[in-house]
């Protein structure tokens, strides 16, 4: 949280600097921002931490961001973000980000700050919910349960881009190192809860990190792989917590032509989770967790949009991979229309069967069943 | 047949439209930016935020026109999407921190007076649009 307060101190104090140079006053001043409501509802399973089976509307979010072009090569902005899904993130705002942006040549810019991590196709973008077609991601790999955790870092990235020629098109880079706290409110720290782990604070730690991707002479596609890298210690109520080194490599690949679009990911992370109670000996927690999806979509008319995906995980951990526990499935169906450049709806349709993701005791205190069938409608807007 | 005012007024707006639909459009740069031409893919990457810079490493800022035929042509035609999945994409920019929304004009009359005096600047207009003060970019 200090962090968090110190950088959003720091990109308001550059802002403040900023104008009182630049002489153009509130000229280059943007404010952008966005929010939503869902209603979601499930059968047999509560999902995400809602009441779901009984139809709910516990799926609120915002953001409001400031931005300021100083100069050509100079950009500073804060993001504020608010969100309350079910029994996470309370009725607290973060920093989303707050960072200064530097351009020093189109191979080399720098941003520092609390910045958000380039991971995947969709890591640095999966917050924005107006900027795409689905009312959920896929679950396995973009958890919007976990999501305050993974989105961001304080530190700072390298990023770039290098034209290679008519023949073997563009390539650009991202390169961060920082530090990060595991959100205080999501699905993370649930999950070790229901473990029976329970923190003084949240633990937290480095993650360094790059992501590289090659936008090919085939005119909208693009091919790409991402590493983060991430530590953690903690402090127990009742002992210590460690997590050595823990490495998420993905690959993807993107096809954006037209009115028709075609992606997928596929992820693999290997996690050790060492918990030491006093006076007992360490305790180890092994996840071997797989996952990818592949998804589609179609813009029918400048307004209608609809696709569909599919979403596979599996927890091969040496666990039972029959286990329902261990591995989700999810096929899912969506639609979204604009209704102008700031309102829009979407409705979603999920059939899932396994619950390794996003499903929690302590809304299934009779146990989980291994389907779930869900619809998610949601309004959105967006300035 | 005599035609009612009201009538014969909203058929010279629709003719003045559809003229607009088939207009050459041209795509403007400040005349201190060096290069000639564009192509069809750094048009789509610059107007699309994917870059701000040309293949030659020159930084420009892109501008577009807030709606109208000429707008609603160079979205379809030059950068093959549509209005709506433009704003998209550029909001999503803004909201991930790598970017601000671009210069955004009402009429391509300031379109050419903006262009003229920004440095880096790049647009686009229809042929009929007087452009003095702009150098006009081929699009190869």
């Amino acid at each position: 949280m200090k962090g968090r307060v110190l950088a959003a101190l720091i990109a308001a104090g550059w802002t403040a600097t900023a104008f009182a140079q630049s002489g153009e006053g509130l000229e280059n001043l943007q404010f952008h921002g966005f929010a939503t409501q869902a209603v979601v509802a499930s059968s047999n399973n509560n999902y995400l931490g809602m009441d779901s089976r009984s139809l709910s509307v516990a799926w609120t979010e915002a953001a409001l961001n400031i931005n300021d072009q100083v100069s050509d090569q100079l950009r500073v902005g804060v993001q504020f973000h608010y969100t309350r899904l079910g029994a996470f993130g309370g009725d607290q705002v973060s920093v989303d980000w707050a960072l200064g942006d530097y351009t020093v040549k189109p191979w080399l810019g720098v941003r520092a700050g609390k910045v958000k991590i380039r991971w995947g196709l969709y890591n640095d973008t999966q917050d924005y919910d107006p900027g795409y077609l689905w009312s959920l991601l896929p679950e396995p790999i973009y958890a919007v349960d976990w999501r305050a955790t993974d989105l961001s870092q304080l530190g700072a990235e390298v990023y770039g881009s290098v034209y290679l020629g008519r023949k073997l098109g563009e390539a650009s880079y991202s390169a961060y190192y920082g530090s990060y706290y595991e959100a205080s409110n999501d699905g993370v720290m649930e999950d070790f809860t229901e473990e029976g782990e329970s923190f003084k604070s949240p633990p937290g730690g480095k993650t360094p990190g790059f992501d590289l991707r090659w936008m090919t002479p085939v005119t909208g596609f693009k091919v790409g792989g991402s590493l983060m890298a991430y530590n953690a210690k903690g402090n127990l109520i009742n002992g210590t917590f460690q997590q050595p080194t823990a490495y998420w490599p993905t690959g993807y690949a993107e096809y954006r032509r037209g009115k028709l679009f075609a992606s997928g990911q596929y992820a693999k992370l290997v996690e050790y989770d060492v918990s030491t109670e006093t006076g007992s000996a360490p305790e180890i927690d092994t996840s071997d967790e797989r996952a990818w999806f592949v998804m589609g979509g179609y813009r029918i008319t400048d307004k209608l949009q609809a696709g569909a995906y599919y979403t596979h995980y599996v927890d091969a951990s040496g666990n039972d991979t029959s286990d329902p526990g261990n591995y989700f499935r999810d096929w899912v169906a969506s639609g979204r229309y604009d209704f102008n450049s700031s309102f829009y709806l979407k409705v979603e349709g999920h059939f899932i069967d396994g619950n390794g993701v996003g499903f929690y005791g302590f809304d299934n205190p009779n146990g989980l069943q291994p389907r779930t069938n869900a619809t998610v409608a949601k309004l959105g807007f967006t300035f | 047949m005599k035609i009612p005012p009201r009538t014969f007024s909203v058929l010279v707006a629709i003719w003045v439209w559809t003229l607009g639909l088939h207009a050459q459009l041209l795509v403007v740069a400040n005349p201190e930016i060096k290069a000639d031409s564009i192509s069809r893919s750094e048009l789509r990457s610059v107007f699309t935020g994917a870059t701000f810079n040309l293949k030659d490493g020159t930084r420009v800022k892109p501008v577009l026109l807030k709606e109208g035929a000429t707008h609603t042509k160079f979205v379809a035609d030059e950068l093959g999407t549509s209005e709506t999945a433009l704003l998209i994409d550029w909001r999503q920019r803004v909201f991930s921190g790598q970017a601000t929304m671009p210069k955004t004009l009402g009429s391509e009359a300031e379109m050419v007076t903006y262009v003229a005096q920004t440095q880096g600047a790049v647009g686009y207009i229809s042929e009929a649009t007087p452009h003095d003060g702009v150098k006009v970019l081929a699009v190869r």
